[in-house]
């Protein structure tokens, strides 16, 4: 099992009336930037560095980062920056760009030119994920949500094509148009670096991304609902005869361990109250605009009837299997059965979880490698 | 929102593009074209049959709306302006008065522009279509369903009547596709062509256009600019009515346009 270390560096500092709803509806898109702090920003970048340096010393197989606009809840717009940060900085860990979301982007060759850089800084450690972006993105950015998926897809067929074509070769689509495609530099791995692209069980992707045999990566949501998104994957991989490897399907959760299971719960609550109830606090507008889906996929959502995350109490969170929180013992043996029942042969744990201050990520970060890493490597080698 | 009324307008299918419309006629008159706002498709209601008492009235729903196919292969606005030219030759009309609310505004207002001698005379409800900085239409994309209601109508008591009864999913599915449509043709530049209002000198019709007195969505000076940019253009306003004007107050929108056709179209047939 790979266990990848995953940040989303939000901004923990909110007003003392953020509980207010009328006045801060969400903290994206229209949670105002004066909230925002300099001083406390470049703390806070540092730190969270940090913390992504620790995790690559402590033996993580990967780090992780991501890419959000105009929000507090994740302050990188730019993920490739961060890979960047950490590159020269990190020697063992893969990076991971969770990735970098295409659709926003003007300019489909910029993205495939610096994770070709990536690939060189990072002497192949890089892993390149692809994501569409959040609805409240589309709004940020002024992209329209109805063109989402297929500039998604063109985008990814040219960068895809731009570092695996000799080039120059001419690309003229529905949405881009280039005269001439030759990215310096082409990519260190070949043909490129792994491709990780997050599923939410949209039955195209899953087919399209066992097509391509890419690593398939859950997003916040019920245990019960992520075992129907890695069986939908393992099935559509199976229609074309493609048995998915473990390490091709990564859950991910945030994960928290106290010295025991009584003082977890106690430290952990109000930390995943924030991230559910403040970070992810959005209108169904925010997330799914209208031609964000197609009409039978909302049909679906709406059959799924799922609460949104600030509706989820802290018990229904961690019943649910939206979080994982308990002593060494409960965390590595719910891991362990987590694995048995859904196929998963990664993890992207997030370990810095809302509002938690440093110490505390430290704590959790050291626990985790110390406690649970080793007895799933051990696992390992004992079954190999 | 209007209540349907039972009678002779039922919908019928004309092949478009790679699909078909679904569209009313009824009435009996100078043909008219009705280009139904954002919200408003697959309805004949009481606006649309007090209209039909003076003209042959035909009331598509956009393709994306109501009971039309999505024809994907239509991208923008221009693509609608030929949408309903084809539109036109094929229901073998060659001069029709075209009445337009909201998006279906800017589309006539489009069509206009783009060819003049088709049309006889020209309504605009509540239009959109200027690109108007400072003066942005309402982003209602990013409203609720509630938001959305209370900023469509004036009548609170209307506002509180829509809201009372929760939608099924059907309601809710089609209401995303709907807005999903408006999202391809209007999403980026907002609901509007930058490049329209330097063109209004081409409508050579006469024009009316109504603005609602108590309009959440789109600024008055919309409106304004509409009347100012078009040659021969009145401006005259709807009060006591939200954005939705003909979904909210039929009867005085009705007639509104039906006495400026009988006054300054009738004669020029």
């Amino acid at each position: 099992m790979k266990f990848n270390f995953f940040h989303l560096m939000p901004y923990p500092y909110l007003p003392d009336d953020f509980d207010d709803l009328e006045k801060y509806p969400s903290m994206s898109l229209n949670y105002s930037n004066a909230n925002f702090d300099p001083a406390r920003g470049v703390q806070l970048y540092h730190r969270y560095l940090d913390e992504l340096e620790h995790a690559d010393a402590v033996g993580f197989d990967g780090i992780v980062v991501n890419e959000h606009h105009q929000s507090g809840y994740g302050m990188m717009p730019s993920p490739n920056i961060m890979a960047a940060a950490l590159a020269r900085r990190t020697s063992n860990s893969s990076i991971l760009v969770l990735g970098n979301a295409i659709p926003i982007r003007g300019n489909p060759l910029r993205v495939a030119e610096e994770v070709a850089m990536l690939d060189h800084l990072t002497n192949g450690r890089l892993v390149s994920g692809f994501v569409r972006g959040i609805g409240w993105e589309h709004f940020a950015h002024s992209v329209s949500p109805a063109e989402s998926r297929s500039r998604f897809n063109e985008a990814f067929d040219l960068i895809r094509k731009a570092w695996t074509t000799p080039g120059p070769f001419q690309w003229v689509g529905e949405h881009y148009e280039y005269r001439y495609v030759n990215v310096w530099p082409r990519p260190l791995q070949s043909p490129h670096p792994p491709i990780a692209v997050p599923g939410a069980g949209s039955p195209e992707t899953m087919r399209w991304v066992a097509e391509n045999r890419f690593l398939y990566v859950s997003v916040y949501a019920p245990t019960a609902v992520v075992k129907t998104w890695f069986d939908g994957y393992r099935g559509a991989a199976a229609d074309i005869g493609y048995e998915v490897e473990r390490e091709k399907i990564a859950l991910a959760v945030p994960v928290f361990i106290g010295e025991d299971e009584r003082s977890a719960h106690e430290e952990a609550r109000r930390h995943v109250e924030w991230l559910f109830h403040k970070g992810l606090r959005q209108s169904a507008e925010m997330v799914f605009p209208p031609g964000y889906m197609s009409p039978p996929a909302l049909r679906g959502l709406l059959k799924a009837n799922l609460k949104p995350y600030p509706e989820l109490s802290y018990s229904e969170l961690v019943e649910q299997g939206y979080v994982i929180v308990g002593g060494p013992e409960s965390v590595r043996n719910r891991i362990g059965e987590l694995r048995d029942e859904l196929g998963f042969g990664q993890m992207m744990t997030m370990l810095a979880i809302g509002d938690m201050p440093a110490e505390l990520v430290r704590r959790n970060t050291d626990l985790f490698a110390n406690e649970v890493v080793p007895h799933f490597r051990t696992a390992l080698a004992t079954a190999g | 929102m209007t209540d349907v009324v039972e009678g002779p307008a039922v919908a019928r299918e004309l092949a478009a593009g790679s699909g078909s419309i679904s569209y009313f006629r009824s009435g009996s008159g100078h043909p008219l074209l009705f280009l139904h706002a954002a919200g408003g498709a697959g309805v004949w209601g009481p606006f649309h049959e007090r209209l039909s008492g003076s003209a042959d009235v035909i009331a598509p729903d956009h393709p994306g709306w109501g009971g039309s196919d999505d024809l994907p292969e239509l991208r923008g606005v221009d693509d609608l302006v030929y949408h309903y030219l084809d539109v036109l030759d094929r229901l073998e009309l060659d001069r029709v008065d075209l009445v337009g609310a909201s998006f279906g505004g800017w589309l006539a207002a489009e069509l206009a522009v783009h060819s003049p001698e088709r049309f006889r005379s020209l309504v605009l409800l509540g239009p959109v279509g200027l690109r108007i900085p400072g003066h942005l239409v309402a982003d209602l994309f990013l409203m609720t369903p509630p938001q959305l209601v209370a900023a469509l109508y004036h009548d609170p008591a209307l506002v509180e009547r829509i809201l009372s009864v929760a939608p099924g999913t059907d309601q809710i599915v089609a209401t995303y596709r709907e807005l999903g449509s408006l999202a391809r043709f209007g999403w980026r530049p907002f609901l509007n062509n930058p490049r329209l209002e330097s063109r209004l000198h081409r409508i050579s019709m006469p024009a009316r256009v109504i603005a609602a007195g108590e309009d959440r969505i789109v600024p008055r000076v919309h409106c304004e600019r509409y009347a100012a940019g078009i040659p021969d253009a009145e401006l005259v306003v709807v009060d006591d009515c939200g954005h939705a004007l003909y979904g909210e107050r039929p009867d005085a929108v009705a007639e509104a346009v039906v006495t400026f056709l009988s006054e300054r179209a009738g004669g020029r047939s």
